[in-house]
């Protein structure tokens, strides 16, 4: 528990927060699982596989659901205060994040079925190697959330900068394709989006490694994070080298 | 900066208010027992200071010193300073009379004296000040509306406040208090015999009284702490563990000891 390591006096508080932490967890999980499956579909073109990952998106939404009724729940009936009131408060922040995380692995399954319509020409080596990174970076922060570590959560909020970019290198590697060959415009575009989503799983697991840090240390996480998602910047972007 | 910077600059509670009361190293023997431990703190004027603690923690022990009413039992001693406006009210030369005028004082169980509701605000009046009668009856009616009875009793000032309910009584001898004009008022538990409907009225009395007097409430209740004071102590084992803005202690405590408490994790 944050903020003291002492149980409650009233022990099945400690069962409803404990419930809640597991929750959160199963929920990260099957974030992370989704994505993992929404890249082996992107591989394997196999498109009844991406629609069953996208139906399973379901489950995610319904464990934020469930979470949400445990948090208003625990506020009426506990009304927690100082370390466990934080301790609700970053579940319901932390729950939402993970939809997201679900939404954007669902929606690189479902961009997945357009592009294995489209002839194999473009490498999706370099999705793979986002969502491999995104994965890391979400199950780090969920381990932090789980075990309470602050320091552990600052350093994936940090360590963002590296799935920005892979990003950016990405992004100039499919510029780079689209710029040789007009055919491959549809499927990097779709590629693009896709890159796109999976950079975003990494802000969210930024965001959920604040809401670690202010369970923690009761104050928000302040400072500059170093962004090197490129992609909008004025400067004009260099090309990739594309592979021999 | 302008105005409305200034004001969400300003802190919330009351650390940048004068303190009316500075306690200064005040320790309490009950028969050679040690009650309090060297308490130092500052009530700041016109707000809400709420002290919390479990059982025999010295909280009601420092209530009860801030108008000395200790005093009518043999064999307590109380050391230290606790000055009131600069002066020491421990000071055997302070007018026990004159503390009784400037520190009201409410308990935990409704004591209405067995005498009309109108006696019971107009007798400590006519024990401290020499009224006329007109004058008496105005600032009987005005301590009435002080304390959010006088709709309620205005009608049967004449009969007696037994009849009153739990809460009626309570904010009956709130009115008792502040019939005599004090600037301090000590309210020890004071809803804890209530139901939830009267323990509103009380904290909502409380709110507004604020404006006038410097109110120091002991109260079990957490969330009755939280709702109704600006700053917040918590005291352990005859001991001042931390004292600070409400919202901080309740959000934030510095303490380990505070957190466990509050959050019902003391063992």
């Amino acid at each position: 528990m944050s903020g003291s390591s002492k149980e409650h006096i009233i022990k099945s508080y400690d069962d409803e927060l404990i419930r809640l932490t597991g929750e959160l967890v199963r929920m990260g999980e099957l974030a992370v699982s989704q994505l993992e499956a929404a890249i082996d579909v992107v591989d394997r073109r196999d498109e009844r596989a991406a629609q069953h990952v996208v139906h399973n998106d379901d489950a995610i939404d319904q464990l934020e659901q469930e979470i949400s009724h445990d948090v208003v729940r625990l506020l009426a009936l506990r009304a927690p205060i100082a370390g466990d009131l934080r301790n609700v408060f970053a579940a319901l922040r932390i729950a939402a994040d993970i939809e997201r995380i679900g939404d954007y692995a669902a929606n690189v399954a479902k961009r997945s079925i357009p592009l294995s319509m489209a002839a194999p020409l473009t490498p999706t080596g370099g999705l793979a190697y986002l969502a491999k990174l995104a994965a890391e970076e979400v199950r780090e922060v969920l381990r932090a959330y789980r075990d309470r570590d602050a320091e552990r959560a600052y350093k994936v909020w940090q360590d963002d900068v590296e799935l920005d970019e892979a990003y950016t290198g990405y992004f100039r590697e499919l510029l780079t394709y689209m710029m040789e060959d007009p055919r491959v415009i549809t499927p990097c575009t779709h590629l693009l989006f896709m890159a796109k989503n999976i950079e975003r799983i990494g802000d969210h697991a930024t965001n959920i490694a604040e809401n670690v840090w202010f369970q923690v240390k009761g104050e928000p996480l302040t400072g500059q994070r170093d962004k090197r998602d490129l992609t909008s910047s004025p400067e004009p972007v260099k090309l990739g080298n594309r592979p021999e | 900066m302008n105005d409305l910077a200034a004001a969400t600059a300003a802190p919330l509670t009351g650390a940048a208010t004068p303190p009316k009361i500075k306690v200064r190293d005040v320790h309490f023997y009950y028969n050679g027992y040690h009650a309090l431990k060297g308490i130092d703190m500052d009530i700041p004027e016109k707000q809400v200071t709420a002290i919390i603690g479990p059982s025999g923690c010295g909280k009601s022990t420092l209530l009860r010193i801030f108008n000395r009413i200790y005093a009518i039992y043999p064999k307590l001693e109380a050391k230290g300073s606790i000055e009131l406006d600069g002066e020491n009210i421990l000071d055997k030369d302070y007018s026990m009379n004159r503390l009784r005028t400037k520190v009201g004082m409410v308990f935990q169980k409704p004591v209405p004296f067995p005498m009309t509701i109108h006696e019971n605000v107009a007798y400590g009046i006519r024990h401290h000040e020499k009224l006329s009668r007109a004058d008496l009856e105005i600032r009987v009616e005005q301590a009435l509306r002080s304390a959010a009875l006088w709709d309620e009793v205005k009608d049967k000032l004449k009969q007696s406040a037994l009849g009153l309910s739990g809460g009626q009584q309570q904010r009956l001898c709130i009115a008792r208090g502040i019939a005599l004009r004090p600037e301090v008022l000590l309210l020890d538990e004071p809803t804890s015999a209530l139901d939830p409907i009267a323990t509103g009225r009380i904290e909502q009395l409380v709110e507004e009284l604020k404006h006038e007097y410097t109110i120091v409430i002991v109260t079990h209740n957490m969330q009755q702490a939280a709702r109704c004071s600006d700053r917040t102590a918590f005291m352990y084992l005859g001991e001042l563990i931390e004292f600070d803005n409400t919202e901080k202690i309740f959000t934030k405590p510095g303490k380990k000891q505070t957190e466990d408490y509050i959050t019902g994790r003391f063992g």
